[in-house]
């Protein structure tokens, strides 16, 4: 089943006479997680607030072509009718607490509450999203006391909560320290086997190469690369659009040059892969030498 | 910054419903300036409230803050209009220049009374009810989720923006930004201190829009509460009694007004 | 457009987001500026923003909620302030919407003409509750014109005025040059903007 489908969609914000994106069309399977990788600037943000169903409808800008999700039509649907449908996770995590309740529990019910949610459900709901995300000893203090990564966690858990079968997240992790950032990355992996769809945009390659069923690349508003991780990810034209390598596959790119890396073997996105082609390699030359 | 009046507890006061507090201050504020017999009026609401204050255990720190805010309106009060008063004809005293008056020493009195009255009667409410509490109980009774947004929300933000001012103050005393001096240096200072803050604080709005919408603000559905604040119908009949007198004093003083009793 | 949905549109979560922001720093700017003592208080400036950006309608309701705020937390009295606060933010909104903000002479003539709207309000307030004293410097101005044998009311107009006109010109104009520097994404999301800006 399809669950989002985008079609000749071309998005200026107001006052910009250049496009944030350009002709993208896209549709993504019920329960994909889906990767977006690009430079600053690429659109990876705009992106999110498209799938999300935020544009064009909360912003004034221009937009050609049709976004669907979950077959609700983003120009007829207003934000407040896609939320529970269509979760968003942004960068800051102290910019995502409602500043509405007093207690960790009670932050997590605020969605439910706005979503007239019967208060009798709430408990168990917030108890088990808490559990998911590590929160439920935290369950009565004050979400400013918590850590940028419990904080992180807490706007995750709001919005599972909801239980969204759309989950967009952008760049979640991006003004965590690496524990906070691990944290987040194993309760996203969760929903991986939760049947959720889930569209990211993050800068760690090596966890998307792990856990991404599929790899979007944006360069200048265009979707130029997108296929599965080994495909996107070892692109000769990752470069020109800004996207660093893995090292994993950096390393096997500059070795090829000394015949490092065997001519017939793709390159690698994970340590396996590179393992694997680096043994064969060293195998071969033993053999022949 | 902190929330400076509400005095936790757990007296018969503190667990009142909060909006039959509310009710409570706004009535005793209708008298104390709109009852019959400027004096009783003035007078009688500040006492009730007092004696409720006291029964609940917080009427010294009520009373601390009475005398804290209002001393220098008080001072200024007496000597202005005991000296100054424009009504001034009873002399009272002469001090060199300046003669005591009767009528302003009375007039400031009421003005002082009346404000030591609306003052405790304010008191009663916002430092027996926890400010988060008020306006869950706003909620709960019909106010759009929206205006309890623009109550709720400023009250965390503020500790929040006073620790980032910390922050930055301490951050820019180090680099020799002086706090202190003449009053060019004064408002000097002030421009480094305020502009990353209220730049930050205006870029990050669009964000938390986002994350309200996402999780249902502006949905169409009715809300519902994870909990309720406990009202009953006692208390329902006394906010009811009280709305009743409050307007009876005040249409009972517009009446005599408008006869011409006074 | 019909009241209704122009303040709907006033209205949006954005406009919420943002007055709940401009609460805050207009009693955190009251405070700091309190602090350093000078002439001026700035604690309208967050309430002019909003009026600029999004309307009086916002801008009355960002002033009042400030008040009452901060009549909550730390000092009653100033919630009886909350009319005053109010109409600062409706006279700003509305000079912006007939165009005065939009060059520096018409940013004076708004800084007066809100001095003049708040007095209004400000006076009966002062005089009736107050006895046309508050409590602070200002109060000298009433206590000597007083003494020269003016009556409470034109003694507490003349403070109320003098008090003011400084500190609102001054607002009028930091806000201005912040509506000014606000990123394009910020304006576009903003209802009435464009009336600010050329």
């Amino acid at each position: 089943m399809v669950m989002i489908e985008v079609t000749g969609l071309t998005y200026y914000y107001p006052l910009s006479h250049t496009p944030a994106l350009k002709e993208i069309n896209l549709q993504i399977e019920a329960g994909q997680f889906v990767a977006v990788i690009g430079a600053n600037g690429a659109g990876k943000s705009t992106l999110c607030l498209v799938l999300s169903g935020l544009i064009p409808t909360l912003f004034n800008g221009r937009m050609l072509g049709n976004v669907t999700i979950n077959s609700m039509n983003t120009r007829n649907h207003t934000p407040g009718e896609f939320a529970g449908r269509v979760g968003l996770v942004l960068q800051n995590p102290t910019n995502q607490i409602s500043e509405m309740r007093y207690t960790v529990f009670e932050e997590v019910a605020f969605g439910l509450e706005n979503l007239g949610v019967s208060p009798s459900e709430m408990p168990e709901r917030i108890e088990h999203v808490l559990r998911l995300t590590g929160l439920i000893d935290l369950r009565d203090r004050s979400p400013f006391t918590l850590s940028g990564g419990q904080r992180q966690r807490l706007a995750l858990a709001s919005m599972l909560v909801l239980d969204p079968p759309v989950l967009v997240l952008d760049e979640p992790t991006a003004m965590l320290d690496p524990q906070g950032s691990r944290e987040v990355f194993h309760i996203i992996q969760t929903l991986t086997t939760k049947n959720t769809t889930v569209v990211i945009t993050e800068h760690n390659l090596e966890w998307i190469a792990q856990t991404a069923d599929r790899v979007i690349a944006l360069n200048k508003g265009s979707i130029v690369l997108d296929g599965n991780p080994e495909f996107v990810l070892t692109s000769p034209l990752l470069e020109t659009f800004g996207i660093d390598y893995l090292r994993y596959t950096q390393a096997a790119r500059e070795s090829q040059i000394y015949g490092l890396w065997p001519s017939q073997t793709p390159l690698p996105v994970t340590l396996e892969q590179s393992v694997l082609g680096f043994n064969r390699v060293s195998s071969i030359k033993k053999g022949g030498g | 910054m902190t929330l400076g009046l509400y005095t936790a507890g757990d007296s018969w006061l503190h667990r009142l419903f909060p909006i039959t507090k509310l009710i409570f201050s706004l009535s005793a504020i209708a008298i104390i300036f709109g009852g019959p017999n400027k004096w009783l009026s003035a007078i009688l609401p500040g006492v009730i409230s007092i004696l409720i204050l006291w029964s609940a255990g917080i009427a010294w720190r009520a009373l601390k803050l009475i005398v804290q805010l209002l001393t220098p309106i008080a001072v200024i009060l007496f000597i202005v209009h005991g000296f100054f008063g424009p009504a001034n004809h009873q002399i009272l005293m002469r001090l060199g220049p300046f003669v005591l008056g009767q009528e302003g020493l009375m007039y400031a009195s009421l003005i002082v009374v009346r404000l030591v009255s609306t003052l405790a009667s304010s008191l009663l409410l916002v430092t027996s009810t926890h400010p988060g509490s008020l306006i869950q109980a706003l909620e709960q009774t019909g106010l759009s989720r929206k205006l309890v947004y623009l109550l709720g929300s400023p009250l965390l933000l503020l500790p929040q923006m006073a620790r980032r001012i910390q922050t930055i103050r301490s951050a820019q005393q180090s680099r020799g930004l002086e706090t202190q001096g003449n009053l060019l240096q004064r408002i000097k200072a002030l421009f480094p201190l305020v502009a990353p803050l209220v730049f930050s604080a205006l870029v990050d709005v669009e964000e938390r829009s986002l994350a309200l919408e996402v999780r249902g603000f502006s949905a169409p559905t009715p809300k519902t509460n994870l909990t309720e604040i406990p009202d009953t119908t006692k208390q329902q009949v006394l906010r009811w009694g009280m709305i009743v007198i409050a307007v009876c004093f005040l249409v009972f003083e517009f009446w005599r007004k408008r006869n011409g009793y006074d | 457009m019909s009241l209704k949905e122009q303040l709907k549109k006033d209205f949006s979560t954005f406009t919420l987001a943002l007055i709940a922001v401009a609460i805050v720093l207009n009693i955190v700017i009251g405070q700091i500026v309190s602090l350093l003592k000078l002439p001026i208080f700035l604690d309208s400036i967050g309430t002019v923003l909003v009026a600029l950006v999004a309307g009086p309608w916002a801008g009355g309701l960002t002033g009042l909620l400030t008040n009452l705020i901060w009549g909550l937390i730390t000092d009653p009295v100033a919630a009886a302030f909350a009319p005053v606060a109010m109409i600062i933010g409706i006279a700003a909104g509305l000079c912006a919407k007939y165009g005065l903000f939009k060059k520096w002479w018409g940013v004076i003539i708004s800084g007066v003409i809100i001095t003049v709207a708040l007095s209004i309000i400000a006076i009966p307030i002062r005089v009736y509750m107050f006895g046309g004293i508050t409590g602070s410097g200002a109060d000298f101005i009433t206590a000597y014109l007083l003494a020269t044998g003016k009556d409470l009311f034109s003694a507490v107009i003349i403070t109320v005025i003098t008090d003011n006109l400084l500190d609102k010109i001054v607002t009028a104009f930091l806000a201005w040059f912040i509506v000014k520097g606000l990123p394009k994404r910020f304006i576009s999301r903003t209802p009435r903007a464009n009336a600010v800006l050329e």
